[in-house]
């Protein structure tokens, strides 16, 4: 699908060669911090950025060579909200429904559905001007999936919703996913990505960092961290004894605490504990904590991996 | 999943489709207007306020002496101010488009790109044609006499004409600095000028000699002209041919520019 893209923009170097593919039915999540490049990989596949160099090609349409083609066959919620403030939701969809030249039965049959579908119809016959953030967003989803498209195009579709839309959201792209559409999911959320995403590609500056499944990411780089703390120095110096064949610990004596990477899931932490408690080691407090996209970061950009410090942080 | 993927388009179809996407913001452009119907007053109101204050106000002082009435100078001129006025919501309505985003939503359907200009431009022109016509009752409240009913439709429709020519270098303008603070900024910087230092208010030869030729030449003086020689039953045809010269000029420029500018990707 995307071949070596690369993109700049003066000095700054937006994207250098990101290569995936996605195929029908799939998700890939594009996952990234603030300035990675995620908006610029999804504005050059939707042809609204030009692509320096690499190629990309949707539904074998190339999206350089035929942009009209692609753009009948993408649909596109990018990072904020492209709809009409003064036209209610049902007029936005049908503005863009027109404009896809979908028959009159067929864009109406389909705009009723969508509001249903997407539980709007509280809200649909209002401006967009007057919708909430949430309403808003969905409102803007949902025009993406006005020509039912091959390959969705989602820029950070969560954010900003609350727990329940994000819930919907994701219902939605599953389903979606389950029909057989293309998608690609840019978020700043691991649990995002790894809730909905059959593949996941990290960048950074631009760069690809990681690629794999959301289960190979986490198990390479983003492990849970068992911090154990401990109620003395003796105690520390016991636990370190005892738990020096182990690999990834790490210590921080100042807080008096031990952390643990963990990659035996619940198992492995209780066996931490046991052995600890056993030797009659006294632990003050203890906490699994979940990797985080910053663990994910800092794992997986510079020195960080080989220092677990760092990853306590 | 059923799948819409039209077939290919060329030629002929292709101009249909530009022609049903123009109609489609057309569309859009009337429940805008519906919801803010002031849209329709802005249209309106700049044509009005020129209309009542230069004819009470200044009328005496600037017809003094002149042997026509000067409402009946004036009411041509204020057609064509209208007709620019108007024109401007081009402008801002595309700045805001692409300030609110809804240009990368366009951008990435299939549809005509033109559509998303000359939707607005012909919006503006239709906008114009019912301002102006209540500009012209209003001048015939106020005492003023077209020579014909002709010569009035006539009037009314080039200077629509001259307005649209202008909406089109406001486009341009909009694609460029895609801010609507800004554009409105930038026009007082090139029409308020063009406005005054025009034969719109009041003759060239009542102007300071070197800004004669300027005010002659400048397209609003000559659709003004133009507008008044059609309005009086005395069109000039040099004057004639100059606007709609200027017109052609300001379409064969802009128009490509503006969509150029518009399409430009980054
Ligand atoms: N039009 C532009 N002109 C100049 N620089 C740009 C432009 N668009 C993006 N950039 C730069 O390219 C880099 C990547 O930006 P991009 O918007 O793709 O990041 P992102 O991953 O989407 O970030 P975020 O999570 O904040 O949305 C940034 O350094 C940004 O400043
Ligand atoms: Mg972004």
């Amino acid at each position: 699908m995307a071949n070596a893209l690369a993109k700049r923009f003066g000095e700054v170097v937006a994207v250098d060669d990101v290569s995936f593919t996605v195929g029908a039915s799939e998700v890939l999540g594009l996952l990234g911090p603030n300035g990675a490049g995620k908006t610029t990989v999804v504005r050059m596949l939707t042809t609204l950025s030009s692509i320096d160099s690499g190629s990309a090609s949707i539904a074998g349409h190339d999206v350089a060579d035929d942009p009209d083609a692609v753009r009948r066959v993408i649909g596109l919620a990018g990072q904020s909200a492209a709809v009409d403030e003064k036209l209610s939701a049902r007029e936005n969809l049908e503005l863009f429904a027109r404009l896809y030249k979908l028959a009159k039965p067929i864009r109406r049959r389909r705009i009723a559905d969508l509001i249903e579908r997407f539980d709007m119809g509280e809200f649909a016959d209002r401006p967009a001007s007057t919708y909430s953030g949430g309403q808003r967003r969905r409102l803007d989803i949902v025009a993406a999936l006005v020509a039912e498209p091959l390959a969705l195009f989602l820029d950070e579709p969560t954010t900003g919703l609350d727990p329940r839309s994000r819930a919907e959201v994701w219902d939605a792209v599953r389903s979606l996913a389950n029909e057989g559409t293309s998608i690609l999911l840019t978020t700043q959320y691991l649990d995002e990505a790894d809730q909905l995403a059959d593949q996941i590609l990290v960048i950074d500056k631009g760069r690809t960092v990681a690629t794999g499944t959301p289960e190979s990411l986490k198990r390479d780089v983003g492990r849970d961290v068992l911090e154990v703390s401990l109620l003395t120095d003796d105690d520390l110096q016991s636990a370190r004894r005892l738990l020096a064949s182990e690999e990834g610990v790490s210590i921080d004596p100042e807080d008096c605490r031990i952390d643990f990477s963990i990659t035996g899931g619940t198992r492995q932490s209780l066996d931490v504990l046991r052995r600890l408690e056993d030797q009659a080691v006294n632990i003050s407090d203890f906490q699994l904590r979940r990797p985080t996209l910053d663990d994910v970061f800092l794992a997986l950009t510079g020195s960080s991996a080989d220092e677990p410090e760092e990853i306590s942080r | 999943m059923t799948t819409i993927q039209p077939t290919h388009r060329r030629g002929a179809t292709r101009l249909t489709d530009a022609g049903r996407d123009i109609a489609t913001m057309l569309w859009r452009d009337t429940i805008r207007t519906a919801r803010q119907p002031e849209m329709l007053v802005f249209a309106v109101v700049m044509g009005v306020f020129f209309l009542v204050l230069f004819n009470y106000v200044f009328g005496g002082a600037i017809g003094a002496g002149a042997e026509v009435d000067y409402l009946q100078f004036l009411v041509p001129g204020v057609f064509v101010i209208t007709a620019l006025q108007g024109a401007q919501q081009s402008s801002m309505g595309l700045a805001t488009d692409l300030a609110e985003g809804v240009t990368d939503r366009f951008r990435s359907l299939p549809m005509s790109q033109v559509a998303v200009i000359a939707g607005r431009t012909l919006a503006d022109a239709f906008r114009n044609l019912v301002g102006l016509a209540l500009v012209a009752l209003l001048a015939l409240v106020m005492g003023y006499r077209f020579d014909s009913a002709t010569g009035a439709v006539a009037a009314i429709l080039l200077a629509t004409a001259v307005g649209f020519g202008f909406s089109w270098l406001g486009a341009a303008i909009a694609a460029k600095v895609r801010q609507p603070d800004m554009v409105g900024m930038l026009s007082m910087f090139w029409l308020f000028p063009l406005m005054l230092a025009s034969t719109a208010f009041a003759p060239a030869d009542s102007m300071p000699g070197w800004l004669q030729p300027f005010a002659t030449y400048q397209p609003i003086s000559v659709a003004s002209d133009a507008v008044r020689g059609l309005c009086d039953g005395a069109l000039d045809t040099g004057d004639l041919v100059l606007a709609v010269g200027w017109t052609v000029g300001l379409l064969a420029v802009f128009a490509p520019l503006s969509i150029r500018i518009y399409t430009e990707t980054d």
